[in-house]
């Protein structure tokens, strides 16, 4: 297969504001691309545009300009009840006046099946999503993580070309939404179904995608695998978005020896690999997680001084003032290394080796 | 304009709406106030006899809305707030005249504490008389506290009870939470539930034409002067003089005391837990409530003994001679039941058709849709009344003696109630079930028939039910519309009652409360938990 399954060109959609006097874009410029199978999550702050552009492959919003096309057909102008595409809700959507069997029954009565087949479809989705044997209970009696299989099972039991999900998740609790996620994911592994996912939880994209796109005013940021999207981040943006209290950090490019990159701040001097968009004379952003710093008492840069520390069990993050800016500092496993108190005085050493530099 | 055109059966039914708001809510409200002369306006207004009538209208508005919300209030904090025995009884009790006719009450009072009075002559022995303001203010008491009750609990019920919780963590217990907590948090709805009951009391025709005697009253006076006098313009003048403080009150309910509000429905309901309260109060409430709940059970004791005894106050011996009367010859109690089915059925399509148009779709016109739906509830029935006499009992439109005149003013009378618990209806049915439900292949025909229509259908049944009760209770509404052709029960009455004849009158208020309580039972059974009536 040469051709992408699913193709976005130039997306654009402007709305009009609330009094109607100006236009807002909510997406602008969008193109994508997406193979058969594939797993790839919309991820950004609210009013980026992710759900919009959800929106719009599912058909309840039109494009103002752009095209979208699903397996060779452009789709643009295929009405919503038309197109071989079923969304997850945020609020799940289920009928309250039908039970389980009816809601996911519900999209096949539209094709011409046989009861019969419908019958040992809707059983075959429901036994694959663990709701064996439920069909006749009411949707209202069921809890959030049933509804939110019993609408997975509705869209799935269609067997679309693009099965979308609108945040599907931020109705349930942290634990319940951990174990759903999870869920989610081997099913979508196990029937190989193409998806899109809308989420501002990047934990979520993490854990569930094969590709993320990281959206910011509605337009892309950057898409990558979730490994290139938090170790190599392109714009300070995904930078800061994607991972907890990134560290920031301005030095100066200032020549490249040996394949290699001399970096300066805090008036010394670093050593990196070599950038190839990066010249002499560049001002660089450094981004470094909080895991990429390591305290110790003697060694590295010793100036810092701790000003919080938070300890969490697995871990302990710590707050260090250092040469006028304050950082935020993970150590795993704080019984190896012992717990530094506030207002230590402590060394910060940094592990160059995963700061990543980002043209300022 | 292009999705219209995309759609010529939503345009169509657009224009029908719009089209029958204009005609039938709209267009008699204009003829009323076009109808009389300037001249004829300061003649009326500047008679001492009508200025009088206006000022004992005031006069009564504050006194049978006060002693209505107190007692209303009173009930509302029993129910809602206290662990006092039997409190689901004094609900349940409070409820009935909601589904009665209102001139009920003055009617019964008559029979029980007038001069010929059951227990005032008979028991007790006394000759007193009940026509008068002071007559009337118990009538009206009765017959309005428990639409401020029913309000008032809703609003209480709406009070989170984690501020009660977070007053007494603080140190407010008994009175004083009640005083610095409850109350305060109570206000703004139980002012508006108060405003609301003004509205009625003010309305009320049904009472004062019964009981008030020489004490006239607005609505009565509009009455007097068609049915005394002929006098269109005069009671056009009189109607209006009671349009405009009703309108005034709806608007600022809406507009002010409607924000003010301190709760915010969030659809999530709270368990509220029953605190003991004080023993003196508890008891104290038990016997408030019981002398009211015995205040209106009476009411209904007096119609019916009524209706079987062959001369109320001189004659007590037992007779089936009314009961018979109306299965015999009774084409009004027949009357009342075809047309407030028609008017009650018409009136909930209606509004729900125009809820869904409002709620689900951008048309030219929606405000005034919008507007004009929940106009009615502003119009005393009297104003209706004379509006519809004025515009179609007399070319280019007449109607008169009709049974049409009669359902259409019943019709849109009500479409307020219907309209609004559409509006309600359809702001719960998420879009995303339209949503879903296309999205998995169905078009908007199976839409609106699997999705809209099965969730719509406990709202519709709710709109109906009480459309027709208010319809067929009503008495103000069609007292300028009824004649002896198109003759209503509610009409019947009041002219058996001013004549004495109180037995077949009792009679015919017992059918209809029967009719009413029957259609409420069947509904109830039918639709079990989805009828809900007087959301509020």
């Amino acid at each position: 297969m040469n051709q992408a399954y699913l193709q976005i060109k130039n997306l654009t959609k402007e709305f009009l504001s609330a009094y109607q006097d100006e236009k807002v874009i909510a997406v602008k410029n969008f193109n994508l691309e997406m193979k058969r199978g594939e797993f790839l999550t919309l991820l950004g702050p609210s009013g980026c545009g992710k759900t919009t552009i959800l929106r719009m492959i599912g058909g309840f919003e039109n494009p103002t300009t752009g095209d979208i096309h699903l397996d060779d057909v452009k789709i643009n102008d295929i009405p919503a009840n038309k197109r071989d595409t079923c969304m997850v809700f945020q609020s799940y959507a289920l009928f309250p006046h039908m039970n389980i069997y009816k809601n996911v029954a519900f999209g096949l009565e539209f094709r011409d099946l046989a009861t019969g087949e419908i019958r040992k479809r809707v059983e075959k989705i429901l036994e694959f999503v663990g709701l064996a044997g439920l069909g006749n209970r009411p949707v209202a009696q069921l809890s959030g993580g049933q509804q939110q299989r019993v609408a997975l099972a509705r869209a799935m039991v269609n067997e679309p070309k693009v099965l979308l999900f609108d945040e599907p998740l931020s109705n349930l609790d942290a634990k319940l939404r951990i174990k759903m996620r999870i869920f989610i994911r081997k099913i979508q592994q196990e029937s190989n179904i193409t998806s899109i996912y809308v989420t501002h939880d990047q934990e979520e994209a993490m854990t569930l995608s094969d590709r993320i796109v990281v959206m910011n005013r509605g337009e892309i940021e950057q898409v990558g695998t979730p490994e290139e999207i938090y170790s190599r981040p392109r714009t300070k943006f995904v930078a800061d978005f994607i991972g907890k209290q990134t560290n920031f950090m301005t030095g100066n490019v200032l020549e490249s020896v040996d394949g290699r990159q001399e970096v300066e701040f805090w008036n010394r001097r670093f050593s990196f690999e070599r950038y190839p968009h990066l010249k002499k004379g560049d001002a660089v952003t450094l981004v470094i997680r909080p895991e990429m710093i390591e305290l110790s008492a003697q060694e590295g840069v010793c100036n810092g001084e701790v000003t919080l520390v938070t300890y969490l069990g697995s871990e302990v993050n710590y707050e260090v003032t250092a040469e006028g800016q304050v950082f935020t500092i993970q150590v795993s496993n704080p019984l190896k290394t012992g717990i530094f108190r506030t207002g230590d005085r402590v060394c910060l050493n940094f592990d160059l080796r995963n700061i990543y530099l980002i043209k300022a | 304009m292009k999705r219209i055109a995309k759609e010529p059966f939503l345009a169509v039914v657009m224009l029908f709406i719009i089209s029958c708001l204009f005609l039938f809510v709209i267009y008699p409200i204009v003829r009323v106030f076009l109808y009389p002369s300037g001249k004829e306006l300061i003649t009326v207004l500047s008679h001492p006899r009508y200025i009088k009538a206006i000022f004992n209208s005031l006069f009564m508005v504050v006194l049978s809305t006060s002693s209505s919300a107190f007692v209303g209030f009173v009930f509302a904090y029993t129910i809602a707030r206290t662990d006092v025995p039997l409190r689901k009884y004094f609900k349940l009790i409070s409820l009935l005249p909601l589904f009665s006719p209102p001139f009920m009450v003055a009617f019964s009072y008559i029979m029980m504490f007038g001069k010929n009075g059951i227990i005032t002559a008979k028991l007790l022995g006394l000759s007193v008389n009940i026509f008068g303001w002071h007559g009337l203010w118990l009538a009206q008491t009765i017959a309005f506290f428990p639409i401020a009750a029913l309000m008032m609990e809703g609003v209480l019920q709406s009070i989170p009870p984690s501020l009660e919780y977070a007053g007494r963590n603080l140190g407010a217990t008994g009175f004083t939470l009640f005083k610095t907590i409850t109350f305060p948090l109570a206000r703004p709805g139980v002012a508006g539930a108060a405003l609301l009951v003004s509205i009625q009391v003010l309305a009320d025709f049904g009472n004062p034409i019964m009981i008030s005697g020489d004490f006239s009253v607005v609505a009565t006076e509009a009455w007097m002067r068609i049915e005394g006098w002929a006098d269109v313009s005069g009671a056009a003048i009189l109607s209006l003089v009671l349009l405009v403080p009703s309108f005034s009150i709806f608007l600022f309910q809406r507009l002010w005391v409607g924000k003010k509000s301190y709760v915010t429905i969030t659809g999530k309901s709270t368990q509220i837990d029953i605190r003991r309260i004080g023993s003196f109060m508890r008891w104290f409430l038990f016997a408030f409530c019981s002398v009211f709940s015995l205040l209106i059970l009476l009411v209904y004791l007096a119609l019916f003994m009524g209706a079987f005894v062959n001369g109320w106050g001189f004659d007590w011996t037992p007779t089936l001679r009314y009961v018979r009367e109306i299965f015999s010859r009774s084409t009004e109690v027949t009357n009342s039941l075809v047309f407030s089915l028609l008017a009650g059925g018409g009136s909930a399509l209606f509004s729900m058709v125009a809820a869904y148009l409002v709620s689900r779709k951008k048309f030219f016109l929606r405000r005034f849709v919008d507007f004009t739906c929940i106009l009615p509830t502003a119009l005393p029935g009297i104003f209706l009344g004379i509006g519809y006499s004025i515009a179609f009992t007399r070319p280019p439109v007449d109607l008169h003696g009709t049974a049409a005149i009669i359902i259409l003013s019943l019709m849109f009378w009500n479409i307020a109630m219907g309209y609004q618990t559409g509006i309600g209806a359809f702001q719960q049915i998420s879009p995303s079930f339209h949503e879903a439900a296309s999205n998995l292949g169905a078009s908007s025909m199976r839409i609106f028939k699997e999705i809209e229509i099965p969730l719509i259908k406990g709202p519709f049944f709710s709109a109906f039910i009480v459309s027709f009760i208010r319809a067929i209770t009503t008495l103000s509404v069609i007292v300028f519309l009824a004649t002896s052709k198109n003759v209503v029960a509610t009409f019947s009455i009041m002219n058996l009652v001013s004549d004495g004849f109180y037995g077949k009158a009792a009679a015919l208020t017992c059918s209809l409360l029967i009719i009413a309580f029957l259609v409420l039972g069947i509904a109830k059974l039918a639709l079990g938990k989805r009828f809900e009536l007087f959301k509020v």
